[in-house]
């Protein structure tokens, strides 16, 4: 462990690019509709809390894959309504839901687990790792992508479908539309409300897959407030982005490999609160060299401001 | 006064709310409503030690709830509350044992560092969006994990606590003769809440009766018309930061020299004091005197959480279930001045 960059500095940063990636996504789809979802880190929460609930309670990997996607959407729908039928400010909404998320989880995990602070079981099964034939035989880049949790094939492979479904199909064209100017799109016919649902809907789902992967991937167990900070990391990807999913991947796979970097400073002994403040840093510098406007005016356009 | 109804009735619709699905999780839980309510009211109010302690757990809260509510009638959305006010609490402390002078000297000096040090910290935010057009939302929140962790940093380095064998991350134990005169004795509310009085009479005079107020309340209002009007957003953006930081570090300042009289790594962050003056600041729409007001209620139903925890099997989450419930139904109120600030066609209404 005396390099500081080597294949499991790698493989590292691939699990922790992860959880940033798909709540980046989320938080994408929501821009790209007009609604700035300062939520995606109580939506990540629920779904690693709902994770580990669902595997304690069925047993099941998928059962709880599918749980924590059910648990997030059921959030998800909580912040549609509020923000596109209540006409809420979308940012208080969003504070609202981490507030939430917070105080559910932890009462939550009182109520069923009968704990404090964190959730453990010695005999529950993390998410299956999987071994690609062949790639998993090339040198240096099996060890770092083969081997993987299920999520971070899954990931890329939405990645892809996301940047597909935006920009080469028409349903994809109308979600632009309804966000780019929800007055001429429903002038046209478009239903901009139902839109803005599905887009928060699945980021919903895409936070509940974020969770599964932190709770379930990266460790089996979920401590209060474990997301620390990811959901934020992953609005900030959303915007250096411009909310294009391979855009969004490039920042999320910096912020990753940055986190990734932070644990593993902690073995040339410097001290771990410094290290862990090398992704936020990171975070802060790129937004000065990354300036974009693009979130300023998808902000204004749907819901007026981001206040 | 129409209005003026309206602004009282939002609120009550919230906390009702709030207090309904506080009693689903009760049942949940197998508790029995009416006497965990009770146990609740009891734990805040029931005799004058638990009052008095409601009271000074709202202290800080009111003060960084006073420092949200400047930021956000200037129509900044400033997160940064926590990481200020653990910044002004590792410097009151830090300044407290170490400048030399008479303890009236020593407490002062710390005060003020606190809340110059949580003052910059605050403003670098909001000088970061006028220059570099960096989202004050997402920078503040950033900044909150960066502050925590140098303040964590320094309790465990530099600044740790060598006098005894603890192996808690803290500074030294500040002397008897900094610490806040209590209030009435035997009880735990200090000066600091008087301070917090004075304060939320201050703002609010500041606000509805000086010339700056009456800008901070343009901006908020309408940018565009703020403009037209010669106020300079960014100057404006980086001084209601700095006195929006100041009053988070004044917050931890005195708990700092009432409460705790140390910094202890984490202890901030444990008892959500920042996030809850944020909180108080949505519950009020950032009216200085509501926001007190929400303060002490949301620091009731804490201490109120706590004695039902004390007393029945309902774990004390509940509180902070019943005051996610609360904001996310008080933001329906937002909605109208949004729809005004529409209509005033708002091409800068962004808070960033």
């Amino acid at each position: 462990m005396d390099q500081l960059i080597d294949v499991s500095l790698f493989a590292a940063a691939l699990r922790m690019i992860t959880p940033i990636l798909l709540a980046a996504l989320g938080g994408a789809i929501c821009a790209r509709v007009g609604l700035f979802n300062v939520g995606l880190e109580g939506l990540i929460l629920v779904g690693a809390f709902s994770a580990i609930l669902g595997n304690y309670l069925t047993g099941s990997i998928t059962m709880a894959i599918l749980f924590a996607i059910g648990c997030s959407l059921l959030f998800a729908l909580l912040f549609a309504y509020m923000s596109i039928n209540l006409q809420s400010n979308v940012i208080v909404v969003g504070i609202a839901i981490n507030f939430l998320a917070a105080g559910l989880t932890t009462f939550a995990l009182r109520a069923i687990f009968n704990v404090k602070g964190a959730y453990y079981d010695k005999d529950m099964q993390g998410l299956p790792k999987i071994d690609i034939p062949l790639i998993k035989d090339i040198p240096w880049l099996g060890d770092v992508i083969s081997g993987q949790s299920i999520l971070v094939y899954v990931s890329i492979i939405i990645v892809i479908l996301l940047q597909i479904y935006l920009y080469k199909t028409v349903s994809g064209f109308r979600l632009l539309a309804a966000g780019e100017n929800p007055t001429a799109a429903r002038s046209i016919g478009l239903p901009v409300r139902k839109i803005q649902y599905l887009a928060v809907l699945l980021c919903g789902a895409l936070c509940g897959l974020a969770g599964a992967q932190l709770s379930l991937g990266n460790v089996t167990m979920f401590t209060e407030g474990m997301t620390s900070g990811r959901g934020f990391i992953a609005l900030v990807a959303t915007m250096l982005g411009q909310s294009n999913p391979i855009g969004v991947a490039g920042a999320s796979v910096l912020f990753g490999f940055m986190e990734a970097l932070s644990y593993r400073l902690q073995n040339f002994s410097i001290p771990s609160n410094l290290s862990a403040m090398l992704p936020f840093v990171v975070t802060i510098i790129a937004m000065i060299f990354f300036k974009n406007n693009g979130y300023k005016d998808d902000a204004k356009k749907s819901n007026g401001s981001s206040r | 006064m129409k209005s003026s109804l309206q602004s009282l009735l939002q609120p009550l619709i919230a906390i009702v709310a709030g207090l309904l699905v506080g009693a689903i999780a009760i049942v949940i839980v197998d508790g029995n409503i009416v006497e965990t309510y009770r146990e609740m009211w009891n734990g805040a109010f029931g005799n004058f030690y638990f009052f008095t302690s409601t009271l000074a757990r709202a202290t800080p809260i009111i003060l960084v709830g006073l420092g949200a509510s400047l930021a956000f009638k200037a129509g900044f959305f400033n997160m940064g509350s926590e990481g200020q006010m653990v910044l002004g609490a590792l410097t009151a402390a830090i300044t407290a044992v170490y400048i030399p002078g008479p303890g009236w000297f020593k407490a002062i000096a710390a005060i003020i560092a606190a809340m110059i040090v949580a003052g910059l910290w605050s403003a670098l935010a909001g000088w970061l969006d006028s220059r570099f057009g960096m989202n004050l939302l997402i920078t503040t929140l950033l900044l909150n994990y960066i502050a925590s962790l140098f303040a964590g940093y320094m309790v465990a380095y530099p600044f740790k606590d060598s006098t005894t064998n603890s192996a808690l991350s803290q500074t030294q134990m500040i002397d008897k003769s900094v610490f806040f005169p209590k209030l009435f004795s035997g009880m735990t509310l200090h000066i600091g809440f008087v301070i917090a009085i004075v304060a939320t009479i201050g703002l609010f005079l500041f606000i509805k009766y000086t010339k700056k107020g009456y800008e901070i309340r343009m901006l908020g209002g309408n940018p565009l018309f703020a403009s037209y009007g010669g106020v300079s957003r960014g100057r404006l953006m980086v001084a209601s930061m700095l006195i929006s930081g100041a009053f988070a570090g004044l917050a931890g300042a005195s708990d700092v020299l009432g409460t705790s009289y140390r910094y202890l790594d984490g202890s901030l962050v444990a008892a959500n004091y920042a996030w809850t003056g944020i909180m108080a600041t949505l519950l009020a729409n950032s009216n200085p005197i509501g926001t007190a007001i929400a303060a002490l209620f949301l620091a009731a139903l804490q201490t109120g959480g706590m004695g039902m925890e004390r007393n029945t099997d309902v774990p004390l989450e509940v509180s902070s279930i019943i005051q996610a419930v609360l904001i996310l139904f008080i933001t329906a109120k937002f909605t109208m001045s949004f729809i005004k600030r529409k209509k005033a066609g708002a091409k800068d209404g962004s808070t960033n």
